[in-house]
């Protein structure tokens, strides 16, 4: 009945925040009307997508996540008038702040779904899905985690001036 | 060799034009307290060593006396009015020392209700420029020793303000060093991008100092020191750090005035304001609008046209 799953090297993680209204019913209604999309995507539901802080997504990206999908009502279907609106433009900013500070955009997708698009979302997490797939997985936040301050000094071992002995060395290992 | 020594004999602002500054500020601040127009004036006291300065209250005439202005007026006065210092005064109007990017903040924190105008008597200063953080304090301002934020001023002329000290001059011929740093690091491959503000946030060391000196800070219990739930790693990681650095651009989006204090105040030399000039940039080119040049009820973020861009949206 069903097509065989395909079995890929790398499933990314997809964290989707969706606003209550709009996309999660709309996704509810891809489930109900049996409609297949990847499992990689873990929805998060939101009263509205002007609740979704940018704090969200970077711990979502901090936490693991190889791409995150943040989506909400149309414009001018809010349930609480302007929240997506708000939201438009707090966006347009932050992935403009995250592009300077070196994340690439394309893991990071917007959509609008309303509670009638079910194979819209369908086609918005497909996309998003393959997409980060071919990507592999987001590293940079990742590694960030297992970080310390001294990493870095770490990676400068040769530069003269740095203190680096093997005591050092073996502390830090350690860790 | 010849047109460089001209070229900075001519970007020099004398050390008299600093005294005629100096002299219109103490004059106003005296009348004004001596007729009770203000309960005090927040201005600059010469530092313990010679060529620096420091903040101070004064509420005495006799203490005006000894205002002065010089390029290493530095600080950004305005965040002694706001709420995270408790206000300076309690009650009485309040007179300010304020240089062209002074100015900004002030309008950006009366634009968020957080000071009345009628609150305020403006001393503003047409300032030529101040000492960089860790310039040679020379007797002059010249394009060695000037800070980088006023490379690219564009409010060496305050308006607004209840009086004016000194007129009309500036700096001219000085590399945009801020824009000019900008569109190096956009022009960066991303990784590039990234690896540049990894090695700057991997050295924060949390000291907050960026927080504390920056007059848009002011709220009571900052988001980044919640632990229930925690939003941002508050230990001095490299995880931590970078979600700080994000936080705190982003929630400057749109308000900072780009009085470049957090870049100056850290320890660790992060080029903080680039960052802010970055959004700053950004929310100019997006919806035309620029901070602190008006006290405006609502910023950029906190409104919308129904025909914003959306093209980043599926």
């Amino acid at each position: 009945m069903h097509a065989e799953a395909k079995q890929h090297d790398f499933e990314p993680k997809i964290v989707a925040f969706v606003c209550t209204w709009c996309t999660y019913a709309g996704a509810d209604l891809a489930g109900t009307s049996r409609m297949q999309y990847p499992a990689n995507v873990r929805v998060l539901k939101f009263p509205c997508t002007g609740r979704i802080d940018p704090v969200f997504i970077l711990r979502a990206f901090q936490k693991g996540a190889d791409g995150v999908l943040v989506s909400g009502c149309h414009p001018g279907d809010c349930h609480y008038m302007a929240g997506n609106f708000h939201a438009r433009r707090r966006f347009a900013a932050f992935r403009a702040l995250l592009d300077f500070v070196g994340v690439d955009l394309h893991r990071l997708q917007f959509s609008w779904v309303s509670a009638a698009e079910g194979g819209k979302w369908v086609e918005v997490v497909t996309e998003l899905t393959e997409r980060v797939r071919a990507m592999g997985p987001m590293l940079e936040f990742k590694s960030l985690e297992h970080e310390e301050q001294w990493s870095a000094f770490q990676a400068m071992a040769d530069v003269p001036g740095v203190v680096n002995t093997p005591e050092l060395k073996e502390a830090y290992d350690k860790i | 060799m010849n047109a460089k020594a001209n070229k900075n004999q001519s970007s020099c602002i004398e050390p008299s034009y600093y005294q005629a500054v100096t002299q219109a500020i103490r004059t106003q601040a005296v009348q004004v307290l001596k007729d009770g127009t203000v309960a005090g004036v927040v201005g600059y006291l010469p530092g313990r060593r010679k060529g620096t300065a420091r903040p101070a209250l004064i509420t005495t005439p006799e203490e005006a006396e000894k205002l002065i202005f010089s390029p290493a007026c530095v600080n950004n006065l305005s965040v002694y009015l706001t709420k995270s210092k408790k206000g300076v005064l309690k009650q009485g109007r309040i007179g300010i020392v304020a240089k062209g990017c002074d100015m900004r903040a002030l309008a950006g924190l009366m634009g968020e209700s957080q000071i009345k105008r009628e609150d305020l008597f403006i001393i503003a200063v047409d300032c030529a420029g101040v000492y960089g953080s860790r310039a040679e304090r020379s007797e002059s301002v010249t394009e060695a020793n000037i800070a980088r934020k006023c490379h690219e001023c564009t409010v060496h002329h305050p308006e607004g303000a209840d009086f004016v000290a000194g007129a009309a001059t500036e700096l001219s011929g000085l590399t945009p060093l801020e824009a000019e740093e900008m569109a190096r690091i956009e022009a960066l491959p991303q990784a590039e991008r990234w690896a540049f503000w990894k090695e700057h946030f991997s050295r924060c060391i949390r000291c907050m100092a960026c927080r504390q000196v920056c007059p848009f800070c002011y709220c009571e219990q900052c988001l980044c020191d919640k632990n229930r739930p925690q939003a941002v790693e508050n230990s001095p990681r490299p995880a931590g750090n970078t979600a700080w650095h994000i936080v705190r651009a982003m929630h400057l989006a749109g308000r900072c005035g780009g009085c470049a204090e957090c870049e100056r105040v850290c320890p660790m030399d992060i080029p903080l304001n680039l960052l802010n000039r970055r959004m700053a940039k950004e929310l100019k080119e997006l919806y035309d609008y620029e901070a602190g040049l008006a006290p405006a009820e609502k910023g950029p973020l906190n409104q919308y046209k129904e025909d914003d861009d959306q093209s980043f949206i599926k």
